[in-house]
């Protein structure tokens, strides 16, 4: 068969292949492969674990230098260095050497050694200066109470004689200074000097009240800057506490509380010279600490910096060379030769590139032993490969999230780029929301490549939606000017075709009735502005629109169901033609086909020029179901009509026994007919016609390693092995067809009058977004324009005050803001729902099955988009 | 000026136009694309068109108000 181009019609055709690669250009060739991405590559090891892979060990290395590059990212938004983003558009990575690896490798080691040998001083350093700082607290805060306490020891020894006496005194009473220096030691009194966390306060003092029976005095200061936690770096309020005790075992019992309660103790001496030379060693060792810790962090900066120009690159290597090794654990060895075989699919017409990239790796290794690409013969189902550019992408995307077409069936996106925003059109349609809408995504289209940065996701939705609302708008400004709406109001492009039909004596506040002008000139492009603001408008536009919905929906069914023709003819399948398409075809058009004829057969009529009543087609539709070959009231629309509609209604009915019993009578005839010729159905022994020698005593994965060794021509086996698993081939079964077809045809039969009723949403929304439009307009714009009318009566050029100026800027602003939010935004998003499920459900049943798998080919570029973690790293 | 033969004129121009898109279209392995999403877009243009021109050609009701001001009554 001579390879098609391939289009976005249907999807690509793909080819099974087999690489076999030289062992020692194995990481080349993928590498070059996955720049290509062009090849989706089989397991060939499903038997084996994840750790019995040949390139886990690698892999493992790899997961390690990935750890550490994360580990510099931490450290780097820690000391908020700003990350070199790597921008792919502009800079592109050759692939790396293994030793270039290795080397990566050796120097991300080595750098973590020195990162986290500098934070780990940083941190004792720090820890270091925290106790100082609280030292130095304890040492101001404590040297201020035995000031002050010293005045007052003689209180504190009467309260130590004397049970009666209080343990406070008032301050009045201190002594003379003479007693000021009187030692506390001579008191045989001892004290703990500390720092605690301020809540931890409450319960510290409860539990040496109670150990102590009250035997303490307690004193304590809030410190009123917030100490950092060097373990945490989290800030901490503490107070600094003196405990003033007798005896050296109470003492040492409080220093235990102290220490379990997490407090720091601090030694502070009752001599207040020693104490002021504490303090001066306590601030010059403060001083000492904090110069090197200064030093540390900007060491520790100094290299983060030079981490960070390079850092997104590392990680985008190691990313690329982990998927490589990922994929080579996919592929056999063949032990004997010393070859990796490979094994997957990719486009057909993209062999010769392949090959062409194979050799090209080959050489520049310089290799005496080519790297073969082999195309096998399968019957698997290939991969559904749907080629998209920049416009058709989001297209495809809203179908695939529907399902992924089968391999080669015609692509469902095609007819969706123009139905789906026309249809979301026909239910959005006005002028003016279509310009603004418009507008928008032409700066999005202008602005591409700026706005391709914005992460923003919702806003990123939209991006990715650019052309999709592109074509919305344009159709929608189509709609609107059909529709005659501009934000509500009419334009009067053209003249009318009705004239007020004034009555003699007519005033103000009269009824008035148009009529059509006599010429026969009729309103060419789009609703008659005269009907804007009638009493009846709605009457009209609901009719016409109620049919337009049908007319459509019965284009956009019969359009669909075309593709189904398209399929069987491309798949070979007449019966699906004989048996599906034409006696479907037949049943729709007979019914629905006819409904239609009739609506614009109706419209061509001139009734009242014919002197007769317009009959209903609504009820002409029911009567030729319920009463066939009689009339709703004897209202003819034509002639012989009741005879043409029993006639169409028997063409319908016996539509109903061939969809049924045509495919699966003619499937068990075929299928008996090659059996009694002695054929087997194709495929079922052999799977891959490549290998012709029997393998069904060869056995599966591990048996066939084994024959790799001995017979020349196992090697394809390999890949074989796996085969049983994943393809069953279907036996025919009758009735398993035959269920099958039944309920495809009740559900076609229903379905053909469900979707049609359903098209009546074009109405219903088209209705809805115009009546709410000109609800909004009636409730702001409406009434702030009134004053400016008056200006034909009373004479002046304008008719409002400055007020009625400002007040109308006001309501404009309420009024544009709301018709973007409601109108284009929330009505927008809604006819863009109902528009996706008449694509998906009323247009896609009709030809599209929906049953392939997609392709995934082995690429670094779908892999860098994809991967969460790296897209931090890329700008 | 505008009357029933409008339709089939219009049908004629969207015949021509469909045939220009057909041959016009840019060669290339999207050309199916354009070939499809022109004609495509040029017959559901024309059919929303004509069902409207035709909703008007035979109308069964007038528009009818009684709210008009006395100097748009001629207009």
């Amino acid at each position: 068969m001579a390879p098609t181009k391939d289009t976005p019609f249907r999807s690509a055709e793909m080819s099974m292949v087999q690489l076999y690669i030289s062992n020692e250009i194995g990481r080349e060739v993928v590498n070059a492969l996955g720049e290509l991405g062009l090849v989706q590559f089989r397991d060939l090891n499903s038997e084996l674990s994840a750790f019995q892979r040949a390139f886990t060990q690698d892999i493992r290395r790899l997961d390690n230098v990935e750890r550490q590059l994360r580990y510099f990212h931490a450290q780097m938004e820690k000391a908020g260095i700003p990350l070199r983003k790597l921008d792919l558009d502009v800079e592109t990575l050759a692939a790396p050497t293994t030793t270039e690896i290795d080397e990566l490798a050796e120097r991300s080691q080595s750098l973590e050694q020195r990162v986290s040998s500098l934070n780990e001083s940083y941190e004792t350093l720090k820890k270091r200066e925290v106790e100082l700082t609280e030292w130095r607290w304890v040492l101001r805060e404590a040297g201020g109470f035995f000031d002050r306490a010293h005045g007052s020891v003689e209180e504190i020894r009467a309260s130590i004689d004397n049970d009666d006496a209080p343990l406070l005194q008032d301050v009045e009473q201190h002594n003379g200074a003479a007693d000021v220096e009187r030692s506390f030691s001579g008191m045989n009194i001892g004290f703990v000097a500390g720092v605690i966390a301020r809540d931890r306060v409450a319960a510290f003092e409860r539990i040496l009240w109670r150990t102590l029976r009250g035997n303490l005095y307690m004193n304590q200061a809030e410190i009123p800057e917030p100490l950092i936690d060097p373990s945490t770096n989290e800030s901490v309020q503490k107070n600094v506490f003196v405990i003033f005790a007798h005896g050296k075992e109470i003492l040492a019992k409080i220093r235990k509380i102290s220490e379990s309660m997490g407090a720091e103790v601090y030694n502070v001496d009752e001599n207040s010279d020693l104490r002021r030379d504490q303090v001066h060693e306590v601030n010059a060792r403060l001083d000492d600490v904090q110069n090197v810790l200064r030093n540390t962090q900007q060491t520790l900066e100094a290299e983060l910096t030079q981490i960070s120009r390079s850092l997104a690159a590392w990680v985008v290597l190691v990313g690329k060379e982990k998927a490589v090794y990922n994929t080579l654990n996919l592929f056999s060895y063949d032990r004997a030769r010393r070859t990796l075989i490979a094994e997957g699919w990719c486009p057909t017409n993209d062999l010769a590139l392949i090959r062409s990239t194979l050799q090209d790796v080959t050489n520049r290794a310089g290799l005496s032993v080519p790297s073969i690409v082999h195309e096998i013969r399968t019957n698997k189902k290939p991969p559904t490969y749907l080629k998209t550019n920049k416009f058709t992408e989001a297209f495809q995307t809203i179908v695939n999230a529907y399902g992924t077409a089968t391999y080669q069936e015609v692509n469902p996106a095609i007819p969706v780029i123009v139905t789906f925003p026309f249809l979301f059109a026909v239910m959005f349609g006005d002028f003016g929301h279509a310009v603004i809408m418009l507008s928008a995504a032409l700066a999005m289209i202008y602005w591409e490549k700026p706005l391709k940065k914005v992460t923003f996701e919702l806003f990123a939705m939209v991006y990715y939606g650019r052309y999709i609302a592109l074509v919305m708008a344009l159709f929608s400004i189509y709609t609107g000017l059909i529709y005659n709406d501009v934000f509500s109001k009419s334009m009067t492009l053209f003249e009318s075709q009705w004239e007020w039909d004034v009555p003699d004596g007519w005033k103000e506040g009269q009824t008035v009735v148009a009529k059509l002008n006599t010429r026969g000139y009729r309103y060419p492009f789009g609703l008659d502005w005269r009907w804007h603001g009638t009493e009846n408008d709605l009457l009209f536009s609901n009719s016409y629109k109620m049919k337009m919905s049908i007319i459509l929906g019965w284009a956009h069914m019969t359009y669909s169901l075309c593709f189904s023709y398209i399929n069987a003819r491309h798949f070979k399948k007449p019966i699906d033609i004989w048996g599906n398409f034409v006696p479907g075809m037949i049943f729709f058009q007979s019914i629905f086909g006819y409904l239609v004829v009739c609506i614009i057969y109706k419209w061509t009529v001139d009734w009242p020029g014919i002197g007769k009543p317009a009959p209903g087609l609504l009820n002409m539709l029911i009567y030729m179901f319920l009463q066939p070959g009689t009339l709703d009231g004897g209202m003819e629309l034509y002639p012989h009509q009741a005879g043409i509609q029993e006639f169409l209604l028997l063409l319908a009915v016996v539509q109903v026994p061939i969809l049924l019993f045509l495919k699966p009578f003619y499937l068990r005839w075929e299928h008996n007919r090659a059996r009694a010729k002695g054929y087997r159905g194709i495929g079922e022994r052999s799977r891959v016609s490549a290998l012709d020698d029997d393998d069904d005593d060869q056995g599966h994965g591990v048996n066939g390693r084994h024959s790799v060794e001995s017979e020349g021509e196992g090697v394809a086996m390999i890949a074989q092995g796996v085969d049983h698993e994943d393809e069953e081939h279907e036996e025919f079964e009758f009735s398993e067809v035959m269920i099958h077809q039944v309920i495809h045809t009740i559900e076609f039969c229903l379905n053909c009058v469900s979707h049609t009723a359903s098209y009546l949403r074009l109405w219903a929304l088209s209705l809805a977004h115009q009546q709410l439009s000109a609800v909004l307009w009636s409730m702001t714009m409406g009434p702030a324009l009134k004053p400016m009318l008056n200006m034909g009566n009373n004479g002046n050029s304008f008719g409002g005050t400055i007020i009625d100026a400002l007040i109308l800027v006001v309501v404009f602003a309420a009024f544009f803001s709301l018709s973007c939010i409601i109108l284009i935004i929330m009505e927008g998003v809604s006819a863009m729902l109902h528009s996706l499920r008449l694509a998906w459900v009323e247009s896609f049943s009709k030809f599209a099955e929906f049953g392939g798998w997609p392709f995934v080919p082995f690429s670094f570029g779908t892999l860098l988009e994809e991967n969460e973690e790296l897209s931090e790293y890329l700008g | 000026m505008a009357n029933g033969w409008s339709v089939i004129i219009g049908l004629v121009i969207i015949i021509g136009m469909s045939v220009a898109a057909w041959v016009f279209s840019p060669k290339g392995e999207n050309q199916v694309l354009w070939r499809s999403s022109l004609i495509l877009a040029f017959v559901s243009c024309y059919l929303m068109w004509a069902i409207t021109f035709l909703a008007q050609l035979n109308p069964l009701i007038e528009p009818r108000r009684s709210d008009i001001r006395e100097e748009f009554i001629h207009h």
